[in-house]
């Protein structure tokens, strides 16, 4: 098993909404990657309440909880300075804040320390596998609040899924939904989705979990902040991004052989680069003309058999380069924004990067000044790496 | 691949073209004159590889029947589609 998962990777990713008329997110999720150690920890927090003051006490909390994880603290001992720092509700009497974490270790264990948010869920094969090693604390000077600490066996393709509880109280009180959505109404979603797409991402998990409980709102009004992270084990995915002619002409061959990769996806960006892949595979491309009305203001995507996408060169990694850097890229162009939607959805990225200059490029009548493939290649490392989590390799032909 | 007796007009999509002007040539594919549906066939290519050969024009760079045509413009494309059309016609 240590073996076996020394292959895996952990995808952890959140999806958040905020209660709607609000500013801030009443929740928190933080993560960490130790790489030295290979462990991945995840907090999801709910503040009681909501907008500022909720989302302070909830960052205060996973920030405390991420520290104390991270530098294997005793739980129970750590559980407690949280509670102690953060004030108590008037009312309830507890304090203000609830979290789940999750601290995985490829090749060790894996733990979920819980509380008082709604049950975590250990999806493997559609099942939502019942827990068999739970220890509860409580703490003798917070009674009200119980800890729960599982120890989780997790094997290649298991998921675990953590909400707060505006998922499962979506639509509470609401005509259909009496007690709201409830655990097994997100779990049987869940299931559905996964069934439909059994590979989906954490990411794309995390995400249409939280915007269904979302539309179980009452007027799609967002009633209390929604948080759902999901960590899934796997295989790496990786995309390859080929892009420019090789400086020599004689790797042609070994540089197009690249493109040929079942074990994930590739992209070729650049005429020429499209030009010889093909020559040397013998396939061609395919671009979609019907596309042009949605390129917006880059060459339209096309396809090559066997290979995958093909876009443009420079201008549309340019692009893709600037959509990394704001996060916002719905409204980018179509090829930019499938090559980074590709890149979202991997773990590594490999740049295979040709260095031969393109004369055309130093064109004086081009209206633009058209960046170095380098430069750009380094600007989408960056941002993969820093932003996004992302694995990233470049290699030079 | 172009059916039997269709005129073929590749535009170029590669960076120098698209940069000085083969947008509004793809363009040509949505508003296509009358008398060129079923007879004209439009689409998209990577970089023709002319566009560092010192021996043609300018970009942008059409493929019309498998000739060259430099500085094409939607005016200059027409009308090569045209003359080819009468000629078949003949
Ligand atoms: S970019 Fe059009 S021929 Fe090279």
């Amino acid at each position: 098993m240590a073996m076996e998962n020394d292959k895996l990777f952990v995808e952890l990713e959140a999806s958040q909404w905020i209660k709607t008329g609000q500013a801030a997110c009443g929740d928190d999720f933080r993560c960490v990657r130790i790489p030295n150690e290979k462990r991945t920890i995840a907090v999801l927090s709910d503040g009681l309440g909501s907008g500022i003051k909720a989302n302070l006490m909830a960052s205060m909390t996973s920030t405390m909880a991420l520290e104390f994880v991270r530098s294997n603290m005793d739980i129970l001992q750590s559980a407690e300075i949280i509670m102690d720092s953060l004030p108590v509700c008037e009312i309830r009497k507890i304090s203000y804040a609830t979290f789940t974490v999750f601290d995985m270790q490829l090749g060790g264990k894996t733990r979920v320390v819980e509380m008082d948010n709604p049950p975590f869920i250990h999806l493997r094969n559609l099942i939502d596998l019942p827990k068999n090693n739970v220890k509860e604390l409580v703490s003798e000077r917070w009674p009200d609040r119980k800890m729960r600490i599982t120890e989780v066996a997790m094997a290649p393709g298991d998921r675990l899924i953590a909400f707060s509880d505006g998922v499962t109280q979506a639509g509470l009180g609401c005509p259909g939904w009496k007690f709201g959505w409830r655990r097994d109404g997100a779990l049987n979603f869940i299931k559905r989705t996964v069934e439909k797409n059994p590979e989906i991402s954490a990411r794309d998990l995390a995400s249409v979990i939280a915007a269904e409980a979302m539309s179980i709102h009452p007027e799609r009004k967002c009633m209390d902040d929604i948080t759902c992270m999901v960590l899934y084990l796997r295989h790496p995915r990786v995309l390859r991004v080929i892009t420019g002619p090789p400086f020599r002409k004689e790797t042609d061959r070994e540089y197009a052989n690249l493109a040929v990769f079942p074990e994930g996806k590739v992209v070729l960006c650049g005429g020429t680069t499209a030009n010889i892949v093909s020559r040397e595979l013998r396939t061609r491309v395919d671009i979609d003309i019907k596309m042009v009305s949605r390129s917006g203001n880059l060459p339209p995507p096309g396809y090559m058999r066997g290979v995958g996408l093909v876009t443009e060169g420079i201008l549309t990694l340019t692009q893709v380069a600037a959509d990394l850097e704001s996060g916002d890229w719905q409204n980018s162009a179509a090829a930019a924004k499938e090559i980074v939607n590709l890149m979202m959805d991997s773990d590594i990225v490999e740049f295979i990067v040709g260095t031969k200059i393109n004369e055309a490029h130093q064109d004086p009548t081009l209206p633009v000044d058209l960046e170095m493939r380098r430069n750009v290649i380094k600007r989408l490392q960056a941002s993969l790496e820093n932003k996004y989590r992302k694995n990233v390799t470049i290699r030079y032909f | 691949m172009s059916e039997q007796g269709m005129i073929k007009v590749e535009v170029c999509c590669g960076t120098t073209c698209y940069l000085l002007g083969a947008q509004s040539l793809l363009a040509l594919e949505k508003s296509m004159p009358a008398p060129w549906i079923g007879k004209v066939e439009i689409v998209a290519m990577p970089c023709l590889e002319v566009c560092t050969n010192d021996n043609y024009s300018h970009a942008p760079f059409v493929r019309i029947n498998g000739e060259i045509v430099g500085d094409a413009t939607v005016d200059l494309i027409s009308k090569k589609v045209n003359d080819l059309l009468e000629r078949h016609a003949q």
